[in-house]
C-alpha cells in the first residue's frame, strides 16, 4: 500500500492528481496541501511514501520544503514526484533523487510511468531497509539514470531503459523501447559512465545493453552483427568480437 | 593623419619638382647642382607640409565645418601669413640663394617671396581644399554604412514578422483539433495537449533566434510530426533522414514546418490512405539540401481547388530564405512524379561557432 500526498497551490491541478490516481490500485491519497507550510505540517503528520510537489508554491519553494523536511535527521523522507511547469529545476530536482519530474500538462500514461518507478523504489527500501535513496547509489561509481531534456521533455531515464547507443559526430542517439533521444555527448564518456556489467562498446560507434541481446551472428559477407531481442541488427567491429563473445560464454 | 605620412607626402612632392626642374635646366643646356636642387625644394615642401599639418591640427576641423565668410575673413589673412612665413624659414635656411648676389635677409626674403607668392597661395587655397574633399568623402562613407547597418535591420525585423505569422497560424490549427478530438478520444486529446505544450516551450525557449542548429530544428519538427501522425491516425507513413554530420549546421528557426504543413494540407489531406511524407536533409557540393516530398494529387490539382494555390507559408519560407542568404539559395517546387510534390531548398552550409551543450546530468 502507498500513502500519498499532493502538494499543489491549484485546486484544479491537485483536481486532475486525484482523478488520474484513482485508476491506481494499493494506492491512497492522505492529504492535500497548497502551501509550503502546509506541505511541511502534512508530510510530518502523515508521513507517506511519496509526495506529489509543485515547486512554485505560495511561501516557499519546492526545495525549501524538501530542505525543511530533511532538517530533522531522524525523519525519513517521502520518495518525491516533482509536478510543475518550469523545465529549468529538472537537474536540481534530479540532484535530491526525485523518482521523476513531470511537466505540466502531462498525460495519464506519463503519471502512471512515474508511479510505476515511484512503486518500484518503495517496495526495494521496504525489503532492504538501509539502502534509502542515495545510500544504494554511492556504492557504484556508475551511473543509473540519466536526465536530459528531448522534445519539450524532462526525461529522468533509467540507464536499464536503453536499448542501445549509436554515434552521430559530436552527437549519441540513445534508443528505447519506444522513442530515441539526440544527446550532445561523447561515446568515449558515455562508456566511462555505464556499468561495464550492462552496457558493451561492440563497434566503434554503438554500445549495446546486452540485457536485450539476443544473438551474436555472422553475416554472409564475414561480418559479425549484434541482434537485439526486438529484431534490431547492430553492426559490430571484429576487435569487439572477442568481447561480447566472452559475456556470451558466460 | 599621421603627420609623417602627412609632411613625407609633401616632401615626395618637393622632390618631384625639384627633379623636374633639374631635367629642365639639363635639357636647355644648364649646368646645375642637382644635390643643391632637390635640397632646396625638398625643405620648401618640408616647411609647407609642416604648416599645413598644424593648420590641420589646430584648425582642421573647423576648416571642414566652415561657411563662406568664415573662409573669407579668417583664412585670406591666414593663407597670406602662411604664404609669408614659409619664404621667411626659407630664406634662413638658404643663406647663399639665390647665387651669386650679395644680398641682405630682406632683400632676399622680398625676392623670394616675390617669383613664388601666387604658387603660395595656390598651394595653401589646393590644401584646404584637400580638407574639405577628406570631410566630404568621409562624411559620404558613414552615410553608406548606416544605410548599409539599417537594410539590414530592416531585414531582421521583416524575418521576425514572417517567424511570428507562424506560430499562431500552426497553433490555432492544433488546438481546433485537439478540441474536435476531446469529444471522440480523451486520451488521444490528452495527449496532443502534451505534445503541443512541449512544442510551445521549445518555440518559447528558443526566442527570437534566427538561426538554429539542425538538431534543434529537428527535435521541433520530430515533435510536430508526432502531433500531425496523431491527427492523421496511420494514414501517412512518415519518412525522416538527416545527415548525422550536419547535427550542428545552421537552418533558419522554423524553417520546414509550414513546407511539412503545406504537404500535410494540400496534398496528403486529400488521401485516405498510403500517403508517404519524406524530409530529408543532406549536403550536397558544400551546400545543405533539405527535400520534402509528399505523395497526394500532384501540384496543379491543389492550385485550382485552393483556388490561390500555395499561400502564406510558402511565400513564407522564400522570403525568409531571401533575407537570409540573398542570391545563395534556392527553392523550387515541382512534381517529382505521379501525383508527387517535391520542395527542394539549398543554401550555404555554415556551422554554429558554439553549438549550446544540452541539459544533461548523470547519477542514480
Amino acid at each position: 500500500m502507498i500513502n500519498a500526498v499532493i502538494a499543489d497551490d491549484e485546486v484544479l491541478a491537485r483536481h486532475k492528481l486525484r482523478q488520474l490516481l484513482r485508476e491506481e490500485t494499493e494506492f491512497e491519497i492522505v492529504g492535500e496541501s497548497a502551501t509550503a507550510a502546509e506541505t511541511i505540517d502534512l508530510v510530518r503528520l502523515t508521513k507517506p511514501d511519496l509526495l506529489f510537489l509543485d515547486i512554485r508554491m505560495p511561501g516557499m519553494d519546492g526545495f525549501d520544503i524538501v530542505g525543511a523536511l530533511s532538517a530533522d535527521p531522524d525523519f525519513v523522507l517521502p520518495r518525491i514526484i516533482f509536478t510543475t511547469a518550469y523545465d529549468r529545476y529538472a537537474i536540481r530536482a534530479f540532484e535530491i533523487h526525485a523518482v521523476d519530474y513531470l511537466l505540466k500538462p502531462f498525460t495519464a500514461e506519463r503519471l502512471r510511468s512515474a508511479v510505476e518507478r515511484a512503486r518500484e523504489q518503495i517496495q526495494t527500501s521496504a525489503q532492504t531497509p538501509s539502502a534509502n535513496g542515495s545510500a544504494d547509489a554511492a556504492d557504484s561509481p556508475y551511473t543509473k539514470r540519466i536526465v536530459f531534456k528531448s522534445r519539450g521533455r524532462i526525461l529522468f531515464l533509467h540507464v536499464s531503459d536503453i536499448r542501445w547507443i549509436g554515434a552521430e559526430e559530436n552527437y549519441v542517439r540513445i534508443s528505447t523501447e519506444s522513442e530515441s533521444h539526440l544527446l550532445r555527448e561523447t561515446m568515449t564518456r558515455l562508456e566511462e559512465k555505464l556499468d561495464p556489467q550492462m552496457f558493451l562498446r561492440v563497434h566503434r560507434s554503438s554500445i549495446v545493453n546486452l540485457q536485450y541481446v539476443k544473438e551474436v551472428r555472422t553475416e554472409k559477407d564475414g561480418e559479425f552483427a549484434v541482434l537485439l531481442a526486438n529484431g534490431q541488427k547492430i553492426a559490430m567491429s571484429r576487435s569487439y568480437r572477442s568481447r561480447i563473445q566472452g559475456w556470451l560464454q558466460r | 593623419m599621421h603627420p609623417a605620412i602627412f609632411v613625407g607626402g609633401f616632401v615626395f612632392l618637393g622632390a618631384l619638382f625639384g627633379l623636374q626642374n633639374w631635367i629642365t635646366e639639363h635639357t636647355w643646356g644648364y649646368k646645375v647642382n642637382l644635390a643643391l636642387l632637390l635640397r632646396a625644394w625638398t625643405v620648401q615642401y618640408f616647411i609647407w607640409g609642416v604648416m599645413c599639418w598644424l593648420v590641420w591640427f589646430w584648425l582642421g576641423r573647423a576648416i571642414q565645418d566652415a561657411g563662406v565668410k568664415w573662409m573669407l575673413t579668417r583664412l585670406i589673412p591666414l593663407s597670406a601669413i602662411v604664404s609669408l612665413g614659409e619664404e621667411m624659414i626659407w630664406a634662413l635656411c638658404f643663406p647663399h640663394m639665390p647665387a651669386g648676389m650679395h644680398l641682405t635677409y630682406w632683400q632676399r626674403m622680398l625676392f623670394e617671396l616675390d617669383g613664388e607668392i601666387i604658387d603660395n597661395f595656390l598651394i595653401f587655397w589646393l590644401v584646404i581644399f584637400l580638407f574639405r574633399g577628406v570631410d566630404y568623402y568621409q562624411r559620404y562613407r558613414e552615410k553608406e554604412g548606416a544605410a548599409a547597418q539599417l537594410s539590414v535591420q530592416l531585414a531582421q525585423a521583416q524575418i521576425r514578422a514572417l517567424r511570428m505569422q507562424l506560430n499562431p497560424h500552426f497553433l490555432f490549427n492544433t488546438m481546433n483539433s485537439i478540441s474536435s478530438m476531446m469529444r471522440i478520444n480523451v486520451p488521444a486529446a490528452d495527449l496532443m495537449l502534451e505534445q503541443l505544450s512541449s512544442l510551445l516551450r521549445i518555440t518559447l525557449e528558443r526566442g527570437e533566434t534566427q538561426l538554429i542548429s539542425l538538431s534543434d530544428e529537428m527535435e521541433f519538427m520530430e515533435m510536430y510530426l508526432a502531433l500531425q501522425d496523431r491527427r492523421f491516425s496511420g494514414r501517412v507513413r512518415q519518412e525522416v533522414h538527416v545527415d548525422p554530420a550536419l547535427h550542428d549546421a545552421l537552418v533558419p528557426a522554423m524553417l520546414f514546418q509550414p513546407l511539412v504543413e503545406n504537404a500535410y494540407s494540400h496534398g496528403l489531406s486529400r488521401l485516405d490512405r498510403d500517403g508517404v511524407l519524406t524530409l530529408e536533409v543532406g549536403r550536397e557540393r558544400g551546400r545543405l539540401k533539405v527535400v520534402i516530398a509528399n505523395s497526394g494529387i500532384g501540384l496543379n490539382p491543389a492550385r485550382r481547388k485552393d483556388g490561390q494555390g500555395t499561400g502564406v507559408g510558402i511565400a513564407n519560407v522564400k522570403n525568409r530564405l531571401r533575407l537570409h542568404y540573398g542570391a545563395q539559395q534556392s527553392f523550387s517546387m515541382y512534381e517529382a512524379g505521379a501525383n508527387k510534390v517535391q520542395v527542394t531548398i539549398t543554401f550555404p552550409l555554415q556551422f554554429s561557432a558554439n553549438p549550446t551543450p544540452t541539459l544533461t546530468g548523470y547519477g542514480a
